[in-house]
């Protein structure tokens, strides 16, 4: 699968905040550096405002994977790190019981220079896609335990 | 508004090529054209300019365009500028959504213009999908009072004490100690400038202290806090001083006081008594009682009775201040027992000693310790600082000290060049792991050490200086074991009669103040900005600042422009006596909100929301009620609502579930040529 399709074929949504992951990937962009186009970055205060029904929802709308981007223990706000972790962890369970991979949800903390781990995540990202496929495979098959 | 009279302009900015040279702005625009509710869709060459603004004033005042999305650069350099552009056209300045094409599309997607531009289209989509959701939104305004509370009497807190004085606002500052100046009083030829620290220190000081507008509490910390920016409602705690302003039998209580502590002035190399001056001109003026170490005897009394009282009572302060600036500095590194031989051999100190050492060292003779001639001196770079986790021992909360201290390479080179200035005769080792003289004119100093002839030695940080005992018969007491890696990884021993270690910073504990403010501090334990670069001296707590080295290392000249950019902001922010926040806070629902309370318990932020009867349908029910000024906008409550009684405002769950749903969407329009 070339770039291309693969671009085509498969989207990755990057939930990245303001303080970190978000000024990260300007960071990357001012550097002039590559990665790959199925990436869609929207920008948040904090992921700590995502309930475990938006993540599911968004792979039934057929996002493939989803990288939260978050500040982690550099983030400005008080117990949201620690509430974002939580958040996400119990959508691992609800993913499994959909037959959603859950390698397709990633929590990583980026920061506003972490220019090169933001490309490393996309890169992982989209060889875990090259390697599980589509969401929509997954979401048209009959309901059993994936990874 | 009803959906039908929604009517979004869309603009693809070409920023001069560098969108345009990769995107198709013009296919992207015409996969925008005809959308529901899209009535203007335009490109140009550069959006943000003068030219480029007026199109979209024009746009809403012609062609009643009442929500913009530009895709343009990151909303960091211009999304302020077309809200301000969307505001002098009539519309809410909220009205506005921007998108990223440049940073996060055409500039990493160079070598793939079509996916850059099928991309672009998609993110447009994402845009305009939020735009018709968005709604008027008002900043918050707040009265404000002019007046900053500013804790730490260290230049940081002296500087942003001054300017923000000098700016119309009233200040109190809070010095925990009996005495003003941190951690400068303790320096003497400073870098880069060769100035003298406490000359340049009193300068500063007795400005402060005389001007109309500051009041200083020396002995007092910040005890309570609650409130938000404009009207932060804080205690100060000042316990007593013990000693009159004009008592004038200072070196008799001094010699009757029979206790005796480690001096920490000078770092524990001499002692003190427990009544004390910190040094013979320090301000204020006046002695204090050291409450830690004072017994109550009497002692001091006795020699005049009037200008002495042990039994004072703590003073309380209530204020009213706007703004908080938290300036409360660093403290050096403390090495552990053994650590390069320090507690183990007298003959090891650490550079601050070091540098009081110098002072207490009479005239340019011969330089002795512990009654030895000093004839070698090694320098170690890097104790306390850039440790690798891993490999060094962590400290007792599990970290290590991975950053770099910024300051310690040029106050270890100008110690240098100040040891050979005075004793030319020593030997000078300097074994570091490299040499950061990063600021301007600090690299002059090195290449005066250079010299000077001080010899350098480059060690591996994981494979750091080992300092030992030397041998009996040796002339100097110790042995410094080091590889060094400009001689291809040789193993040398350095003969030392004093070892200095470079510590590094650590900020000051201020657990307690990081609690009543709500503040962050970052994994390095210094406390925590929103950006380093956006928004320097700001806390996610609006009003709360953050100056000097409580943030992260910094020398003087650094410490100093983050407080001036710290009394910049107070100034911007208390200076028209009205306050303006964001609007992205929560806002609560009450059609859906059942009281469950869930969002109280998690949220982190004192007020910021709480269950508060309401009147529905005639009966009293609790709904929870934010506090806007109180809340930062987290979205932690959003979370957790069973409901979905709550939002964000500005940024919705709706909102972010339509951008999602254009993403995902198809673009007949843009299909991939491949
Ligand atoms: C060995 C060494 C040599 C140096 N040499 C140079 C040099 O030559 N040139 C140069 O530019 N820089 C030098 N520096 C750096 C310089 O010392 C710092 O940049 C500067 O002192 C930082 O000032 P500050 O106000 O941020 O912190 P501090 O000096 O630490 O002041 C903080 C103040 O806050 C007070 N405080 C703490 N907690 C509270 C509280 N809870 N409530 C109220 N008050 C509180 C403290 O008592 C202190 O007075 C050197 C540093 C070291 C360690």
């Amino acid at each position: 699968m070339t770039m291309a399709s693969t671009s085509e074929d498969t989207r990755i949504l990057i939930l990245a905040t303001l303080s970190g992951g978000y000024a990260g990937a300007n960071a990357v962009g001012q550097m002039h550096a590559s990665y790959a186009p199925n990436t869609y970055i929207l920008p948040v205060m904090s992921p700590a405002m995502f309930s475990e029904d938006f993540y599911l929802r968004a792979f039934e709308r057929g996002i493939d994977a989803i990288l939260v981007m978050y500040s982690g223990t550099d983030s400005p706000y008080k117990g949201d790190a620690e509430h974002t972790a939580q958040m996400i962890n119990r959508v691992y369970p609800l993913m499994t019981e959909r037959g959603i991979n859950t390698r397709r949800l990633r929590l990583v903390a980026i920061c506003t220079v972490c220019t090169a781990a933001f490309q490393k995540e996309i890169r992982q990202m989209n060889d875990t896609l090259a390697e599980i496929g589509p969401v929509r495979a997954e979401l048209a098959a009959p309901h059993e335990q994936s990874a | 508004m009803s959906e039908k009279d929604i009517r979004i302009g869309a603009y693809v900015c070409y920023c001069g090529g560098n969108i345009s040279d990769v995107v198709d702005c013009e296919q992207v625009a015409e996969t925008l054209r005809g959308l529901p509710n899209v009535v203007v869709v335009r490109t140009d060459l550069s959006m943000c300019s003068d030219a480029g603004q007026s199109l979209i004033e024009e746009d809403i005042k012609e062609k009643g365009v009442n929500r913009v999305v530009v895709g343009a650069c990151a909303p960091s350099l211009h999304e302020v500028t077309f809200r301000k552009a969307v505001a002098r056209a009539g519309l809410n300045p909220y009205l506005y959504h921007h998108v990223c094409l440049r940073e996060q599309d055409s500039w990493v997607h160079q070598s793939n213009p079509d996916e850059a531009t099928a991309k672009a289209g998609r993110l447009m989509l994402a845009g305009i999908a939020k735009a018709r959701m968005l709604e008027q939104l008002d900043t918050i305004r707040l009265e404000a009072e002019q007046h900053a509370l500013v804790i730490g009497g260290g230049i940081a807190g002296l500087r942003t004490a001054w300017d923000a004085a000098q700016r119309g606002i009233r200040v109190t500052l809070i010095e925990k100690s009996p005495f003003l100046g941190g951690h400068m009083a303790q320096l003497e030829t400073i870098f880069p400038t060769g100035e003298n620290a406490r000359q340049a220190l009193h300068e500063l000081i007795e400005k402060v202290v005389s001007h109309f507008l500051v009041t200083v509490y020396t002995n007092a910390e910040l005890t309570s806090a609650r409130g938000y920016m404009g009207d932060f409602r804080v205690t100060i705690t000042a316990q007593p001083r013990g000693v009159a302003e004009d008592f004038a039998h200072f070196d008799e209580a001094a010699a009757a006081c029979p206790v005796e502590v480690p001096d920490d002035f000078n770092y524990g190399l001499t002692t003190r008594k427990a009544i004390y001056l910190r040094y013979p001109d320090a301000i204020p003026n006046t002695p204090a009682i050291d409450w830690k170490a004072c017994t109550r005897c009497g002692e001091c009394k006795k020699v005049n009775g009037t200008g002495i009282d042990l039994d004072g009572k703590p003073q309380t302060i209530d204020l009213t201040v706007g703004a908080v600036v938290v300036a409360t500095g660093f403290q050096p590194y403390q090495p552990r027992e053994g650590e390069f031989g320090y507690g183990q051999f007298p003959e090891v100190v650490t550079l601050p000693q070091m540098i009081r050492l110098m002072t207490m060292q009479e005239g340019n003779g011969k330089l002795t310790w512990n009654g030895h001639p000093v004839n070698n001196i090694a320098l170690i770079h890097c104790v306390g600082s850039r440790e690798i986790p891993g490999v060094h021992e962590p400290q007792e909360d599990g970290r290590v000290n991975d950053y770099c201290s910024r300051i310690c390479c040029t106050a270890t080179l100008q110690m240098t060049n100040e040891l050979h200035e005075r004793f030319p005769y020593i030997n000078l080792f300097d074994l570091h792991e490299d040499i950061r003289t990063y600021s301007r004119g600090h690299e002059d100093i090195y290449t005066e050490a250079s010299k000077n002839g001080v010899r350098f030695l480059r060690f591996h940080g994981d494979e750091r200086p080992e300092v030992t005992a030397a041998p009996p018969d040796d002339t100097s007491p110790l042995l410094v074991r080091v590889k060094d890696y400009l001689t291809w990884g040789k193993e040398l021993e350095v003969p030392a009669d004093l070892v200095v270690l470079a510590t590094g910073m650590m900020p000051n504990p201020v657990s307690d103040i990081v609690k009543l403010l709500k503040i962050t501090e970052g994994n390095d334990r210094f406390l925590l900005e929103v950006h380093p670069k956006l928004q320097p001296v700001e806390t996610a707590v609006p009003g709360v600042i953050l100056a000097g080295t409580a943030q992260g290392p910094m020398n003087i000249q650094e410490t100093c422009s983050a407080a001036s950019a710290a009394a910049a902001k107070v100034g911007v922010l208390l200076g028209q006596g009205q306050v303006s926040l964001e609007p992205f806070v929560a806002r609560v629902n009450h059609d859906l909100c059942d009281g469950s309370g869930q969002c109280v318990a998690v949220c982190a932020y004192e007020d910021a929301i709480a269950l508060e009867p309401v009147l529905v349908d005639g009966k009293t029910v609790q709904k929870a009620v934010v506090s806007p000024a109180n809340c930062v906008g987290c979205g932690v409550c959003v979370s957790v609502c069973p409901n979905h009684a709550i939002d964000v405002q500005g940024w919705t769950l709706e909102q972010y579930e339509a951008m999602v749903d254009a993403i995902t969407a198809d673009l007949p329009k843009l299909e991939v040529v491949e």
